[in-house]
C-alpha cells in the first residue's frame, strides 16, 4: 500500500484485505469438508463408535452402586453418573483434536511441512480452518445419534438449568475447543526438535485421560491429600487445563459449579486458551527458524 | 511350519534391531504404555474407594478384581505386541499399494500381513500384568486349585486368538474400503466391552447386551472366562464358560480366515 | 490359439505368458464437486464402471523382454498387476509360467518377481541385508546359493558397500539398485519391471540398463517392463507392446514401430551462409531455419528425389538425415489412440 493513501483507501483496502483472507479460509473449510465427506464409511462407523465407552461405564457405575449402600457418590447420585458421561461425550467432541498433533508431527518429519513455508498461508490458521471444518462435519453427522441417545437418556438429566447457566455452558464448549486445539497443535510442532512426537502426544493423552474427567467426575478427587495441609488433588486440578476440555462444561450444565467459582473457573480457562495460543506461535515460529536453518 | 517360525524370527529380529537403533524412544513407549496401565489401575482403586464390590454379589471384591485386570492386560499385551502393529500399518499398505508387494510373496499373506511386525515394548505391561496376579492371588482368601492353573494359559490362548480373529476382520475390512483410518479406535472400543466383569451387564439393557457380546461377538470370552477360573471357584455350570471360549476361538480363527480370504480376492489395489 | 490354450497340460517351453481376452473393471465413484454435492454425496453416490482393460490376447515367450508402452491410464499397470496375481480379472483367462496368477500359488510367486519404481520394498529403517535375508527365508533359497547369488548381482550394480546401511540413508538410484538385487536374489524366470527407472538420473539409468541386459541373457529370464522413457526401450526391449485405452494398439519390434509410424525424416543442413528467402521453402516441407543451420522434415516416401536437389544447392558444407525421435513416433502413436491397426501385429503364439 501507498504511504500517500488517503485513509478512506487504506480502510477499503484493509476491507478487501479481510474479504480475501475470509475467502481463503472460506475455500480451506470447503476443501476440508469435502475431504472428509470423501471418506463416509469410516465417518459413520466412527461416529457411532464413540458411544461404546459410555456404555461400559454407564454400566460400571451401575454396578457399583448396586453392591454399595451409598446413595450419591461425591455428590453423584446414579442418574447424575449418567447424565455426566453423556456430558462428557458433548465436551469431548468439542475438544477432542483426533490425529492433529500427530499430522503435524508428521508433516514436519516428512517434509510436507515446507509446502506452508513457501505457501502464502499461515499455517495455524489454516490447521485451525480445516479442525472446524472436520468438527463441523462431525456434528452435522453426529447430531442425530447424540439426540437419539439424549432422549432416550432423558429421564436421567436434571431439569433445563437457567439462561445464565446455558451461556457459561456454551462459552466454557467454546473455549474447551480453542483449548484442545492449542494443546495438540503445539505438541506436534514439538516435531521440530524431536523425531517421535507420539510418545511425547501418549503421554499427553495419558494425563488428560486421567486428569480431564472423562473417566470420572473430578469431584471425586476431592478428599484425597497431596501431602500440602489444606489442599487436596482436586484443587491442584482445578488450576490446571486438563479439566476444561471434558469435566467442566459437563459440570457447569449439572449445576455442580455455581456463582463465583463458576466466573473464576471461566477464567481459568480462558486464560489457558490464551496461554496455549501463545506458547503454539512461538513453538510455529522458532520450530520454522530452526527448520530452515538446518534445511529439514 | 518351521519356514514360517523362522521368517517370524527374521521379523521379529529386525524390529529389536529397529527397537534398539531408536533406544530412547522405544523406553519412552514402554514407560507411556505403562504409564496407561497405571492411569487405569488408578482409576479402579479410586472406584474401590466407594464400594467394597463390583455388582452386588458378584465376587468381584478389590483382590479378585485386580486379578481380572491382571488377565487383561496380560492378554492385551500380547495382542498389541504381536499382531496390532502389523494391523494398524495395513491402512497405511493398502493406501499405498504396498500391500502389491505383499502378494506377490510366496507366502501366506494373512500371516505376513498380521506378523511381520512385532511392538516389544507392549510386552512391558504383560510384565506388570503378570506381577499384578501373583499380587492379588496372594491376598485372596480363595486358593485357585491345580486345574485352574492348567486351564489359565489355555484360556488366555484362546482369548488372544478371539482377539486376533477382530484383527483379521479389521485388515479385511481395510482392504475392502481403501481406508479405514478408525480401525485402532474401533479395536479399542471393542476391547473395552471386555475390560469389566461381565456380570456387570445386567438389567432390561444389560442382559441383550451381554448376550450379545457373548454368543455373537464373543469378546465377553476373552478376558472374563481365564479371569474366572484363576480368581473365583470352579463350580457348578463355571465349566460352559471353558468349553464355549474354546470353541469361540477356534471358530473365530476360521471365520476370520474365510472373511480375510474373501477381502484378498477383491483387492483393486492402489492405482500408481 | 485354442490348441494350446491348455498349456498347464502340455507344458510348453516357450510361451511363458499366455494371455487372451484379460479384461478389468474398475467400479468408480464420482466425486462431485463442491460442497453442496459433497454433502448430497454423503448418502447417495453414483458409480460407474471403468474399463482398464478391455479383452487383452498376448503371448509372451521365454527370455523375450519386452516394454510396454502408453500414456497414463491406458492400463499397464493394470495388465502388470493381473499377471502378478496381485488383482482379479472381470474377464478372459491368463497363464504365467503354467499358472493362473490370481490362485497364487506358492510354485507360481517363487518363480517370478515384481519391482515397483515407485514404492520401496525394503526395510527402511534398517540396512539392505536384512532385506535379503527375509527373502531367503521367504523364498527358502539355499544358503551358499543365496550368498552367490546376491553377491554376483551386488557387485554387477557395484552396490556392495551399500548393503550394509540402513535403506533410509540412500539415494533413490542406489535403492532402486537394491530393490533390483532383492527381486532377483530368488532368479525368477519372469521378472515384471513397472517404471523401474523413474526419477533416476542418466548414470543410474545407465548402470541399471546394463545390468538387466546382463541377466536377462545370462539366466534368459522373461521380462516385461512398463516405461515412459524411450531409452529403456531402445537400449533393452526388442519387442514393444503399445497399449493406450485398455487396448493393445501395437505389438511388434521396435524397429517396426520406427518403420511404420514415421512418415518424415529428419534432414539437418549446414550451410556457408543462411539460404536465400524462399531457397529450400520451394521443397514444400517443413522448414526451420536457424542461421546457417535448417532442419527439415521430408517425406520419407519422397527423400530420395528431393535430397540430391538440396544438395546440389549452393554452400552444403554437411548434412545428417535422422529418424524422428523415439517419443515424437509414441506420442503420436498415443494420440491415434482408438484407431486400432486392421491387423494386430505378430500376436501369434
Amino acid at each position: 500500500m501507498s504511504s500517500d493513501a488517503s485513509p478512506t483507501a487504506i480502510r477499503s483496502g484493509r476491507l478487501a484485505e479481510c474479504a480475501t483472507r475470509l475467502r481463503i479460509w472460506w475455500t480451506m473449510l470447503a476443501i476440508c469438508l469435502e475431504e472428509r465427506l470423501a471418506y463416509r464409511g469410516d465417518f459413520i462407523l466412527g461416529t457411532a463408535m464413540r458411544f461404546l465407552p459410555i456404555v461400559t461405564q454407564v454400566f460400571l457405575w451401575t454396578a457399583v452402586f448396586a453392591a454399595t449402600s451409598r446413595s450419591d457418590i461425591a455428590g453423584y447420585s446414579k442418574t447424575d453418573i449418567v447424565a455426566y458421561y453423556l456430558l462428557t461425550m458433548v465436551t469431548r467432541a468439542f475438544s477432542s483434536m483426533p490425529g492433529l498433533a500427530g499430522g503435524v508431527s508428521r508433516s514436519i518429519r516428512d517434509g510436507s511441512i515446507k509446502k506452508y513455508l513457501v505457501q502464502p498461508v499461515d499455517y495455524v490458521s489454516f490447521l485451525l480452518a480445516a479442525r472446524i471444518a472436520h468438527k463441523l462435519v462431525y456434528y452435522a453427522v453426529a447430531i442425530l445419534p447424540f439426540a437419539v441417545v439424549f432422549w432416550i437418556c432423558r429421564s436421567y438429566f436434571p431439569p433445563v438449568p437457567d439462561a445464565a447457566t446455558i451461556a457459561a455452558f456454551v462459552a466454557s464448549l467454546l473455549l474447551s475447543f480453542l483449548l484442545g486445539f492449542f494443546m495438540e497443535a503445539t505438541l506436534g510442532m514439538l516435531g521440530f526438535w524431536v523425531l517421535e512426537v507420539s510418545s511425547i502426544v501418549f503421554a499427553y493423552m495419558l494425563v488428560q485421560y486421567l486428569l480431564s474427567g472423562h473417566m470420572f467426575p473430578i469431584d471425586m478427587l476431592a478428599g484425597i491429600p497431596t501431602g500440602i495441609a489444606g489442599v487436596d488433588v482436586a484443587d491442584v486440578v482445578r488450576w490446571l487445563p486438563f479439566e476444561y476440555t471434558a469435566y467442566f462444561p459437563a459440570a457447569v450444565w449439572l449445576g455442580k459449579v455455581q456463582g463465583a467459582e463458576l466466573g473464576r473457573a471461566l477464567a481459568i480457562e480462558a486464560a489457558w486458551v490464551i496461554v496455549m495460543a501463545v506458547a503454539c506461535r512461538i513453538v510455529w515460529w522458532r520450530g520454522t527458524r530452526r527448520y530452515s536453518a538446518y534445511g529439514g | 511350519m518351521g519356514r514360517y517360525l523362522s521368517i517370524f524370527g527374521t521379523f521379529a529380529r529386525a524390529c529389536l534391531v529397529r527397537d534398539m537403533t531408536f533406544r530412547a524412544n522405544f523406553l519412552l513407549e514402554c514407560v507411556t504404555s505403562l504409564g496407561w496401565m497405571s492411569m487405569n489401575l488408578a482409576f479402579y482403586l479410586l472406584v474401590f474407594q466407594f464400594t467394597p464390590e463390583i455388582g452386588k454379589g458378584t465376587g468381584w471384591s478389590r483382590e479378585p478384581f485386580f486379578a481380572f485386570v491382571a488377565t487383561g492386560l496380560i492378554i492385551n499385551s500380547i495382542v498389541q505386541a504381536l499382531f496390532m502393529p502389523s494391523a494398524e500399518e495395513l491402512t497405511e499398505m493398502v493406501r499405498t499399494g504396498g500391500l502389491d508387494a505383499v502378494l506377490v510373496r510366496p507366502l501366506d499373506a494373512q500371516f505376513l500381513l498380521s506378523m511381520h511386525r512385532v511392538d516389544f515394548s507392549s510386552f512391558a505391561n504383560g510384565l506388570v500384568g503378570c506381577g499384578l496376579l501373583a499380587w492379588a492371588l496372594t491376598r485372596m482368601d480363595y486358593a485357585p486349585p491345580p486345574i485352574a492353573w492348567l486351564l489359565y494359559p489355555l484360556l488366555v490362548v484362546c482369548g488372544v486368538a478371539i482377539l486376533y480373529s477382530f484383527v483379521i476382520m479389521l485388515a479385511a475390512a481395510t482392504i475392502l474400503m481403501g481406508r479405514n483410518q478408525s480401525l485402532y479406535d474401533f479395536w479399542f472400543y471393542l476391547t473395552n466391552f471386555s475390560r469389566y466383569p461381565a456380570e456387570i451387564y445386567s438389567g432390561p439393557w444389560g442382559g441383550p447386551l451381554r448376550a450379545l457380546c457373548t454368543f455373537v461377538i464373543p469378546i465377553l470370552l476373552v478376558v472374563n472366562v481365564p479371569a474366572r477360573v484363576i480368581a473365583q471357584p470352579l463350580v457348578g455350570d463355571a465349566w460352559w464358560p471353558v468349553v464355549g471360549a474354546v470353541a469361540a476361538a477356534a471358530a473365530a480363527l476360521v471365520i476370520s480366515r474365510i472373511v480375510f480370504q474373501r477381502a484378498l480376492a477383491r483387492y483393486r489395489s492402489a492405482s500408481s | 490359439m485354442h490348441n494350446t490354450a491348455d498349456a498347464t497340460d502340455r507344458p510348453s517351453l516357450e510361451a511363458v505368458i499366455r494371455v487372451e481376452g484379460l479384461a478389468k473393471e474398475y467400479r468408480v465413484y464420482d466425486k462431485p464437486e463442491g460442497l453442496g454435492a459433497s454433502l448430497r454425496g454423503l448418502f447417495h453416490r453414483k458409480s460407474r464402471a471403468v474399463e482398464a482393460l478391455r479383452g487383452v490376447d498376448l503371448t509372451v515367450n521365454r527370455g523375450e523382454f519386452v516394454a510396454l508402452l502408453g500414456p497414463n491410464g491406458a492400463g499397464k499397470t493394470t495388465f502388470l498387476k493381473l499377471l502378478s496375481g496381485i488383482i482379479t480379472p472381470s474377464r478372459g483367462t491368463a497363464r504365467v509360467l503354467g499358472h493362473v496368477p490370481w490362485e497364487r500359488a506358492d510354485d507360481f510367486r517363487r518363480r517370478f518377481a515384481l519391482v515397483m519404481g515407485q514404492r520401496n520394498q525394503l526395510w527402511w529403517d534398517l540396512p539392505a541385508a536384512e532385506s535379503f535375508r527375509l527373502h531367503k527365508e521367504i523364498y527358502r533359497l539355499d544358503a551358499a546359493r543365496f550368498e552367490r547369488v546376491r553377491d554376483e548381482l551386488v557387485d554387477l550394480l557395484g552396490v556392495r558397500k551399500l548393503i550394509l546401511q540402513p535403506v533410509r540413508e540412500l539415494s533413490l538410484g542406489e535403492r532402486m539398485k537394491l530393490e533390483l538385487v532383492a527381486a532377483l536374489l530368488h532368479e525368477p524366470e519372469v521378472l515384471f519391471l513397472d517404471e523401474p527407472t523413474i526419477g533416476l538420473d542418466v548414470v543410474a539409468q545407465h548402470t541399471i540398463h546394463e545390468f538387466l541386459r546382463h541377466v536377462q541373457a545370462e539366466r534368459r529370464t522373461t521380462v516385461m517392463l512398463t516405461t515412459h522413457y524411450m531409452k529403456d526401450v531402445a537400449a533393452l526391449c526388442e519387442r514393444v507392446v503399445v497399449i493406450t485405452h485398455g487396448d493393445i494398439l501395437y505389438d511388434g519390434s521396435l524397429a517396426e514401430i520406427v518403420d511404420r509410424f514415421t512418415t518424415h525424416k529428419i534432414v539437418t543442413l549446414d550451410l556457408d551462409e543462411p539460404p536465400a528467402p524462399g531457397a529450400l521453402e520451394r521443397f514444400g516441407f517443413p522448414c526451420e531455419i536457424r542461421g546457417p543451420q535448417v532442419v527439415m522434415r521430408i517425406d520419407r516416401s519422397r527423400i530420395a528425389d528431393v535430397l540430391p536437389e538440396i544438395l546440389r544447392g549452393a554452400g552444403v558444407r554437411d548434412v545428417s538425415v535422422e529418424d524422428v525421435p523415439l517419443e515424437e513416433i509414441v506420442a503420436g502413436l498415443f494420440r491415434s489412440g482408438r484407431t486400432r491397426p486392421a491387423e494386430p501385429a505378430e500376436a501369434t503364439a
